[in-house]
């Protein structure tokens, strides 16, 4: 995304923003405006003319009750033609994410101690500590019990063990919290992109909750950190597909394999920042849901920038030069990045944005084409669009580079950073403990719009629009609840370590 | 060990436990000169306890966890703080713990035996395999100077072993801790809290540095440059029951059962020479003081102090008897004192003198725990849970040895006493017959030992 130029002295003068705003609801109240006068004349045409003349119109059209009939029957039938052909409205019943618990805590300095006990290597110790002073994680996150290890511990059996504490818990506490019973779930989808055992993690789920045998399951690995929204995004279109069914969407990311232990430097930043984590929702298309259901999905926009060669190794798991395997993320991730989101708001530009916003962008996109190249391309608003924003926290660039680009306010991008602060990045999971906080903090109000942002290795950039359908009050229950009274915090560029 | 006795011990795995709730940063806790001066020592401690429904290692860990909340200063690491100096030399340092939230090390383990067996048939060497600790290193930030063993036995009984630096905590410190653990396990309120105050022993307003035992120490270790060929020690621990104590003190006369049984170990320690000897002889001065210290005051508190031109031929009663009179003469005074003299001296400032043993190198005697807590920590909430047996051993004894007397698993006057002596005097005391007199049992003796 290309950086602004700083804005010519006559656009900062107040007069201009009362312009600005008076365009904004001309155009954006455009057909109210239109309509207001129209109403009002025929109003006053009807008044005038009283109720005798009308009568005496109607009688000299003369209509006989075959017409009167056939016009019936064509509205009628373009009515249920209308009301079928609409899609079926997915409802997000609710939620629940996975609290760690306390005892797998890692604060900095049992970090870098293990680091140093583990690595005889100076110069890499070095430079994890760096990462973790920068890296806008707090001293709660969590890592899984075996990662605790010196040295860590990564079986088979100990990942099992990780993905059953934290699937199970999420589910449990979703069924407490909807009262659904697992019999009564039709659609699973699991999502986890580096553990993928056989019988799958759907299994797994399936086998613990005993779900019935006609249950359709999926369960979706390597898709990355933006899987998340890839599986809402089949929910949906499976819910299109079958009426009145319930969906369980289980977004989660097993990192007790993935522990890096080598000493190549690009492959060292998901061991510093990926932390445990999970979150399970319940999507239906079901009428009756309608009254309970907190959000309403809108839009599911997804880009996938993989034709392009370095967009698709920018984040690639391959073994380094001694045999250990590791994610490795390049340099130019923050880059590919911005490419990529640069893509997705264009496709969901045109879907969300007002018609003010739009109207700008294509005159200044025609202008920029036709008149004159050197004028700066309008960048829109999304901020008239949504009153939320859940932007995966993948690191502490990643925020930045969305805070900067999309010209949002430091209120605007605090879910993301706290959630970064407490729970570390968890990869498609921290979406929705980014929405939780902004649930706990009492912010969510009903008609608000959430706009949920996930990047994951391919290069994908997924969107996924939300509509609030109820106010949701404070205290909520979920893994915010016994600190959220501490939060916002400050969280320093570079913490001494 | 023997050998071609195979290990019975195996450690499966090593972690770091980290508390529950997050350390203020930037806190820390300064250690007093008698800390300071206990820089050559380790504690190591055992409980053994039976097969319970809730003593598993993940919900020991998770109690673990809260407890480790009210304890910063266990979780911490030993740096050297720079210290102001008065004249501008900025060369003195001190220890201080950095309360950086870095957890202790934990240790899990299999004993591969029962506990009965191994009560029955473990050497001393072997005990030690229970509480294992690691050497300090040249890195104290990355050490931890605690260590958590968890050791399953074959019958699902549970043995902790806490291993730590003397220069963090002594053993009533290191005894309470594991109370709270136990506390908290049972999610019972936590009776002994720590007292986290190291100013509680600096030095006086007006401070007067004497102490004729700690000089007599640091001349010794100052003339000993070379490393005299230590003499392999080895270690037995003596339970007597509350019979045997009371009848031991109705032999000793007028007596408590911690004066009757070191004149007993005293004696026939250096029996066959029987002529005047001198002792020195610790006790925990938390209550001792005009202004009582918490028995949870965390650091050291110990008091050492000498009985000096004792006649050990003259009788087990009479000599019972000068450990009581000097017992009881020992004054506040006195431990000030010497604290002050350790504060002078402590490591760090230029006239620091090398740091010396205190447990030792002459014959020392302490009496541990003697509000009896470590036997009063249970993990269950019915009493059964009590611990089987506790073992307390002080490393770094080099020398003449050292006499713990605590007390005992039963209730009541029973007591057990832990003795570190070279190789042949221990092996002399297990078959000496005035001990054996009163009916002790022998627990944990080297091999070849016959228990007597």
């Amino acid at each position: 995304m290309s950086s602004r130029a700083p804005l010519p002295q006559f656009s900062s003068s107040v007069k201009l923003k009362y312009v600005k705003l008076g365009y904004q609801y001309l155009v954006n109240n455009f057909l109210t405006f239109l309509l207001v006068p129209v109403m009002a004349a025929v109003t006053l045409e009807v008044v005038r003319r009283g109720p005798e003349e009308l009568l005496a119109l109607w009688r000299a059209m003369q209509f006989d009750l075959i017409q009167i009939l056939c016009s019936l029957f064509v509205i009628v039938f373009a009515g249920t033609v209308y009301f079928m052909s609409r899609p079926r409205p997915v409802y997000l019943v609710d939620y629940a994410c996975f609290k760690p618990p306390a005892v797998c805590r890692v604060p900095y300095s049992t970090f870098m101690e293990h680091t140093r006990l583990i690595n005889s290597d100076e110069k890499s110790v070095q430079f994890q500590m760096r990462i973790l002073e920068r890296s806008g994680l707090g001293e709660e996150t969590c890592l899984p019990p075996a990662n605790h290890y010196i040295p860590p511990r990564p079986t088979m059996e100990a990942s099992r063990a990780e993905a059953q504490l934290v699937i199970f818990s999420a589910v449990d506490d979703l069924l407490r919290k909807t009262g659904l019973k697992p019999k009564d779930i039709d659609i699973l989808i699991v999502n986890c992109s580096l553990f993928s055992p056989t019988p799958s993690l759907s299994a797994m789920v399936i086998n613990k909750y005993k779900l019935r045998s006609n249950v359709r399951s999926f369960n979706l690995s390597g898709m990355g950190c933006s899987a998340g929204l890839i599986s809402v995004d089949l929910a949906r279109d499976l819910l299109q597909a079958h009426g009145s069914s319930n969906a369980l969407v289980i977004s989660t990311e097993i990192i007790t394999p993935n522990f890096y232990s080598g000493h190549q430097r690009s492959m060292m930043l998901p061991n510093c920042l990926f932390r445990m984590g999970a979150a399970a929702i319940l999507l239906s298309n079901r009428r009756r849901e309608a009254r309970r259901a907190k959000y309403r999905l809108v839009h599911v926009v997804r880009t996938h920038k993989g034709a392009d060669d370095r967009a698709y190794r920018c984040v690639y798991e391959e073994e380094d030069g001694e045999g250990h395997s590791g994610i490795s993320l390049s340099k130019d991730l923050m880059a590919i990045a911005g490419d990529a989101l640069k893509v997705n708001i264009t496709t969901i530009g045109p879907l969300v944005l007002p018609l003010s916003e739009q109207i700008l962008f294509f005159l200044t996109l025609v202008g920029r084409k036709v008149l004159n190249a050197k004028w700066k391309p309008y960048i829109p608003d999304f901020k008239q669009a949504f009153e939320h924003f859940c932007i995966h926290a993948g690191g502490r660039a990643v925020i930045d580079e969305l805070q900067k680009n999309l010209e949002l306010s430091a209120e605007h991008v605090e879910a993301s950073r706290m959630t970064l602060h407490r729970f570390g990045n968890t990869s498609s999971s921290s979406l929705w403990y980014e929405l939780n906080y902004i649930e706990s903090k009492g912010r969510m109000r009903r008609g608000d719009r959430v706009w949920q942002i996930g990047f994951g290795s391919g290069f994908k950039c997924n969107s996924a629009v939300w509509k609030c359908l109820r106010t949701v009050n404070p205290p909520v229950d979920g893994p915010w609840a016994d600190c959220i009274h501490r939060y916002p915090v400050n969280i320093p560029e570079i913490i001494k370590l | 060990m023997t050998a071609g006795r195979e290990r019975r011990v195996t450690l499966c795995a090593k972690t770091t436990a980290v508390s529950a709730i997050p350390v203020r940063p930037g806190k820390t806790h300064p250690l007093s000169a008698l800390d300071h001066a206990m820089a050559r020592h380790f504690l190591r401690l055992v409980f053994y306890f039976r097969a319970a429904p809730t003593l598993t290692k993940s919900r020991l860990m998770n109690s673990l966890s809260e407890v480790l909340s009210y304890y910063p200063a266990v979780t911490g690491r030993l740096h050297r703080e720079p210290v102001e100096d008065a004249a501008g030399g900025g060369s003195e340092w001190r220890w201080v713990v950095k309360c950086n939230d870095a957890g202790l090390r934990l240790v899990e383990a299999r004993a591969h035996t029962t506990l009965d067996e191994w009560l029955a048939s473990a050497t001393d060497g072997e005990e030690m395999d229970l509480a294992h600790s690691e050497p300090m290193g040249h890195d104290t930030s990355i050490w931890s100077p605690y260590c958590v063993q968890l050791t399953e036995f074959d019958d699902g009984a549970v043995a902790i072993g806490l291993s730590s630096a003397h220069i963090n905590a002594d053993l009533t410190s290191a005894i309470l801790i594991v109370r709270a653990w136990s506390d908290a396990h049972r999610r019972a309120c936590i009776v002994f809290p720590p007292f986290l105050h190291a100013p509680a022993l600096d030095p006086r307003p007006n401070p007067n540095p004497n102490s004729a035992l700690f000089s007599s120490k640091s001349a010794a270790a100052a003339a000993s440059t070379e490393p005299a060929a230590t003499t392999k020690m080895s270690s037995a621990t003596f339970v007597f029951s509350d019979a045997s104590v009371k009848s031991l003190l109705s032999d000793a006369g007028d007596a408590s059962p911690f004066d009757a049984l070191a004149a007993l170990f005293w004696t026939r320690i250096a029996a066959p020479e029987l002529g005047a000897a001198d002792l020195t002889l610790g006790i925990d001065m938390r209550k001792r003081m005009h202004a009582p210290l918490p028995y949870a005051f965390y650091g050291n508190a110990f008091h050492f102090y000498r009985v000096r031109g004792v006649d050990l031929g003259a009788g087990l009663s009479r000599v019972a008897a000068e450990i009581r009179r000097v017992g009881e003469g020992v004054r506040e005074e006195d431990f000030w004192e010497a604290v002050e003299w350790l504060h002078e001296r402590r490591p760090g400032r230029r006239e620091a003198e090398p740091a010396f043993q205190v447990y030792g190198p002459e014959l020392t005697c302490v009496e541990v725990d003697r509000d009896a807590f470590a036997y009063g920590t249970p993990f269950e909430d019915n009493d059964g849970c009590r611990p089987a047996h506790v073992t307390c051993r002080v490393d770094g004894t080099e020398g003449a040895g050292l006499v713990l007397v605590m007390p005992a698993a039963a209730e009541g006057a029973a007591r057990q006493v832990v003795v570190t002596l070279p190789d042949d005097v221990v092996a002399k005391v297990c078959r000496d017959a005035a001990i054996a007199k009163y009916e002790p049992t022998v627990l944990f003796a080297p091999a070849g030992v016959k228990k007597g």
